[in-house]
């Protein structure tokens, strides 16, 4: 597996852990009416998810550190592209429907905010996801 | 769906002293793992990595690259 997929496996398991963990916490505040602050949660979980990923990206350089010093090359950067081209996707159809929130019955600006935010989550997946499968079907 | 674009890479690495894939990625400025693409014919590089590629071996770049439908 070279650098760059262990990379962007790195990335789609931690948001993909980042976002149960941020999703857990909106439906305990939104729907169970736990009191608690749900951005001083997010911020920690953030903190979290730079500190691991800059830890295990340190940990995949040190195995290859060659691969970790290239440039990418025309081939990753077309990955890159088209796996961005397709979470753009997705995140347009996301923050779209995250405005449509506010027409829901008992809307609020929380579940707007927290409707976009879920959007980028997703995006962001889709992205790493994509990447993934296009290293995967060169490989 | 076959590639319309094919290689000889994988024979002229073979005839230059058994180059492995990473001499070769080292030599056009890309990772082994485009070359190992390239080879399967799953990645058309850009113009510029073809002739990099040719240059390598050291032949024109129509020895290195065909294109399927001049074939038929």
């Amino acid at each position: 597996m070279s650098f760059r997929e262990k990379s962007a496996w790195i990335s789609f398991v931690l948001i993909f852990i980042f976002g149960a963990m941020w999703l857990r916490n909106v439906i305990r505040v939104e729907f169970f009416g736990l009191h608690q602050d749900p951005m001083k949660f997010f911020f920690v979980i953030l903190v979290g998810l730079v500190a691991a990923e800059i830890g295990l990206h340190i940990a995949i350089a040190i195995q290859s550190p060659r691969e970790a010093r290239t440039p990418k090359d025309e081939r990753e950067r077309l990955i890159d592209l088209k796996a961005s081209r397709i979470a753009f996707y997705v995140l347009t159809v996301g923050a779209l429907a995250s405005i449509g929130t506010l027409h829901l019955p008992d809307s609020n600006r929380f579940m707007m905010a927290q409707a976009m935010m879920g959007s980028i989550i997703i995006a962001t997946l889709t992205r790493f996801a994509v990447q993934i499968a296009l290293y995967r079907r060169d490989a | 769906m076959p590639k319309a674009i094919v290689n000889n890479i994988r024979r002229l690495r073979f005839d230059h002293k058994e180059m492995t894939q990473q001499e070769l990625a080292d030599k056009i400025g890309v990772t082994r793992q485009t070359v190992n693409a390239i080879e399967a014919n799953k990645y058309s590089p850009s113009l510029e990595v073809a002739f990099r590629i040719s240059e390598v071996f050291g032949v024109p770049l129509d020895q290195v690259f065909q294109y399927e439908a001049a074939k038929r």
